[in-house]
């Protein structure tokens, strides 16, 4: 860890500040050695892949950088719109193509520098010009400015009513120190303005420690300490018997047993997750409209998480989530299987036929899935072989479209940009089904540069209803984010997310 | 009790009607071995048990109580009950049908790879036995090399290579036994090529087929019949891992190794969901061992030794 002239000082101030705050902390940090009865241990299934935030995709690693980096804008716990962070106001131009940042006072970065804006410059250049994992996010984005140190001026060429989403919805944006690549080894250092600081990483764990100069106060516990559990029963065991005090790892088959039992408190909430099934227009019979339809009918979306998920999930007939704003009541289909057959023999389609249908055991859940859907889709005359393949050997034979029909999930973020653009535009980067709609095109397209909030809903709502009607994608269910800890935790919320945020947790 | 074994065996152990019926005395020494057999009692009950496992695999559709992906979203994870006597998985499946069910898979692999090491290898046993020399060193050489893999690890191998589905699974567990039989065979027709009446068939100018099947073979067949038992109880453990590891049937067909698998997740909530399917791959492959064994008293006390260094 990169240590600094400035921190004791500091450190000695912010003592003060908790302790007239709440009477429970005052004790904090009075130890000194850390790592005390004060730090939380928080059992997650994976180790992080690295530390930059810029360079990987691993949710494993988000876990920890976002208790460390922050951005400019954050979404909210509640209903994830956007609020401020390190930004603390923002103005967008008349012909909304340029967006003014105005960054918070008072920021410091984790080794004493100072926060500006030429350290949010560095951020994006570096994503951009290095065309890192989430350069795509800046695809309408023509330059960034630092007129002043409290100043960042994005313009775009294109109105972007997303943009606060684009840069906020999570830390793979985060805001590093200028030159933070040159300066550290950003793989497995991190030097960012959160509420705790990155002290070490091993094969057992990574631990943090609080920063006390936190712009947001700082936080009441002395550290996190992450360990890798990837045994689910083993990660209840460790949090009953007190090894542990919060854990992501609970399977949906536990949730039922652990909401009874005192010694374990369950968070849960609907994620912007979303499970589907997709099937290939270029393969007869499921080019055929009706066929798709048919399918749809026939599937009982509250048997297939049943099955699947042990009820922990809200059946879906869209992709967004009900609760998010942008949220679309709107479910055509009734399971019918009566209507479901008189549908397959309108298409003139001979029954019984086969669909191959693809899943991951990196994803259980769709392999269980697969099995309730085959059993449905049998009374109807369609035969379904379940063909379970290696991840790698799934990704592959999407990519070339080798295959009949598929589930998997996306995690669709806030935005409804997120949820549909690349997968049901023609052009669209994952619209391996490939599925094209003038009409959903179009929509689409306006919807992206609209920036009146209820226009632009209603054109991603008209899209998703083509979308759904047309069975471009087969939605099923919004999986629940199920996270437990120990009674007397506070301060902590489940979000929709899933992004895990220790900053105001207090011990019992 | 005496008499029930009798019509047990021939199912339990089919191979040996391929060299037995030209065996030079059958039927007394048929006979013989079975009566010492039935007073065997281990090996007369393994023999009762398997004979009720095969009639269950025969039977599956008949017997089993429900259609192996019946499903009821209400009936989720039920423990054992007079309805649902193995309970039932997360699908709401009857678990004692997919119990039966999973009889005819693990079975039929079991068999037909079983068939094709015991044919494949006491081919290239009895040639490497009978002709020695350069023959010999060829085909064991071969054998030797197969023999070094690890036994499931050369199955996972070559379904890996093959792709997974029960036809490769049964290529891969026979290729794997093939080693085993071919040097059980060759140890065996070592013995006997050299006997005197072996000797004295070939001075009066008997081909050489005719010493094979009518002196060689016969003679050499007690270890190769507790060998197939013994590589029957193996087979169906390797088939079981291999599904255990997603490389044997697609789900939703049932079988005892799957459903371990797919069991192991609920192992806190439900105990019925792995210990059935498992007690159903321990009580098999515990019967064909056990079968082995008592096969191995009967028919020839003297190979013991022989025997020690072939089953794997």
């Amino acid at each position: 860890m990169r240590t600094n002239r400035l921190l004791p000082l500091a450190a000695a101030a912010a003592l003060v500040l908790p302790a007239c705050g709440g009477g429970e902390s005052v004790d904090t940090g009075g130890g000194g050695g850390g790592g005390g009865d004060n730090t939380l241990i928080a059992a997650v299934s994976a180790e992080p892949d690295q530390f930059d935030p810029h360079v990987t995709n691993a949710y494993a690693s988000f876990q920890v950088l976002e208790n460390v980096y922050d951005t400019l804008v954050v979404p909210s716990a509640e209903d994830l719109t956007m609020q401020p962070s390190l930004a603390e106001s923002w103005t967008t131009s008349p012909d909304q193509l340029t967006w003014t940042f105005t960054l918070r006072d008072g920021v410091t970065f984790h080794d004493g520098s100072e926060f500006d804006s030429a350290d949010v410059v560095y951020s994006y250049r570096r994503i951009i010009d290095e065309d890192l994992s989430n350069a795509y996010r800046f695809a309408t984005v023509a330059d960034v400015q630092a007129p002043d140190p409290r100043t960042v001026v994005i313009t775009v060429t294109r109105p972007t009513p997303n943009l606060l989403e684009l840069i906020g919805s999570f830390k793979g944006m985060a805001i590093v120190s200028e030159n933070a690549a040159e300066e550290f080894d950003l793989q497995s250092e991190a030097n960012g303005t959160g509420p705790f600081q990155l002290e070490s990483s091993d094969a057992n764990g990574t631990v943090l420690t609080a920063y006390e100069d936190y712009w947001g106060g700082a936080p009441t516990i002395d550290g996190v300490e992450f360990r890798y559990i990837t045994e689910a029963s083993s990660a209840l065991t460790a949090l009953r018997n007190g090894e542990v005090q919060w854990t992501d790892n609970v399977p949906p088959q536990n949730v039922a047993d652990l909401e009874g039992d005192e010694e374990v408190e369950l968070g849960s909430v609907t994620s912007v997750e979303y499970f589907y099934m997709s099937m290939n227009y270029q393969v007869p019979p499921f080019d055929n409209r009706d066929v798709r339809r048919a399918i749809a009918t026939a599937i009982d979306r509250d048997e297939v998480t049943q099955a699947a998920r042990f009820g922990a999930a809200q059946t879906n007939q869209t992709a967004i989530p009900e609760g998010s704003p942008y949220y679309l009541d709107y479910a055509p289909f009734t399971p019918d299987q009566d209507a479901a057959r008189r549908l397959i023999e309108q298409a003139g389609v001979q029954t019984p036929l086969t669909m191959g249908l693809m899943v991951t055991d990196e994803y259980p859940e769709t392999v269980a899935a697969a099995q309730v859907i085959a059993s449905q889709l049998e009374p109807i005359g369609i035969d379904v072989e379940i063909q379970e393949e290696d991840f790698a050997t799934w990704l592959d034979r999407q990519s070339q479209g080798d295959f009949d029909a598929f589930m998997l999930s996306w995690i669709g973020n806030i935005d409804p940009a997120d949820f549909y653009e690349n997968q049901h535009l023609s052009t669209g980067g994952s619209n391996y089904q490939k599925y094209s709609n003038p009409q959903v095109d179009d929509l689409l397209t306006r919807a992206a540069t609209e920036v009146d909030p209820t226009a632009r809903k209603d054109l991603y709502d008209q899209a998703a209803r083509i979308i759904v009607d047309d069975v471009s994608y087969l939605y099923l269910y919004n999986p629940d984010e199920v996270q437990a800890w120990v009674p007397g935790l506070t301060g902590y919320q489940v979000r929709a997310d899933a992004a895990i945020n220790f900053e105001t947790v207090e011990l019992p | 009790m005496t008499q029930l074994p009798t019509p047990g065996a021939t199912p339990a152990a089919p191979p040996p009607s391929e060299p037995l019926p030209t065996a030079a005395p059958p039927r007394p020494r048929w006979r013989e071995t079975l009566g010492l057999l039935a007073r065997n009692p281990t090996a007369a009950v393994s023999a009762v048990v398997l004979v009720l496992i095969v009639l269950m695999a025969v039977f599956d559709e008949t017997l089993a109580p429900d259609g192996p992906n019946d499903q009821d979203p209400s009936l989720q994870l039920q423990p054992p009950s007079w309805d649902h006597p193995f309970g039932t998985d997360e699908f709401g499946r009857d678990i004692l049908s997919r119990v039966v069910l999973g009889a005819a898979t693990s079975l039929r692999v079991g068999f037909l790879s079983v068939a094709f090491a015991l044919v494949v290898g006491t081919l290239i046993g009895l040639l490497a036995g009978f002709y020695g020399r350069w023959v010999d060193d060829t085909l064991m050489r071969l054998m030797d090399v197969l023999f070094a893999f690890p036994a499931v690890l050369l199955a996972i191998a070559i379904v890996a290579i093959r792709g997974a589905g029960p036809a490769n699974a049964i290529l891969a567990i026979g290729i794997v036994y093939v080693p085993i039989f071919a040097r059980v065979t060759r140890a065996s027709v070592l013995g006997v090529r050299e006997e005197v009446y072996v000797r004295a068939s070939r001075s009066v100018g008997a081909s050489d087929w005719r010493l094979i099947t009518r002196h060689v073979l016969p003679n050499a067949a007690p270890p190769i019949i507790v060998q197939t038992s013994i590589s029957l109880a193996f087979a169906v453990l390797a088939e079981a891992a291999l599904s255990f590891l997603g490389l044997g049937p697609r789900r939703p067909n049932p079988s005892w190794g799957l459903m371990l698998a797919d069991g192991r997740g609920f192992i806190d909530q439900a105990w019925w969901y792995t210990v059935f399917p498992g007690l159903a791959i321990v009580v098999t492959v515990l019967c064909f061992n056990l079968l082995g064994d008592g096969l191995r008293d009967v028919l020839d006390p003297r190979q013991r030794t022989l025997m020690a260094g072939g089953g794997r």
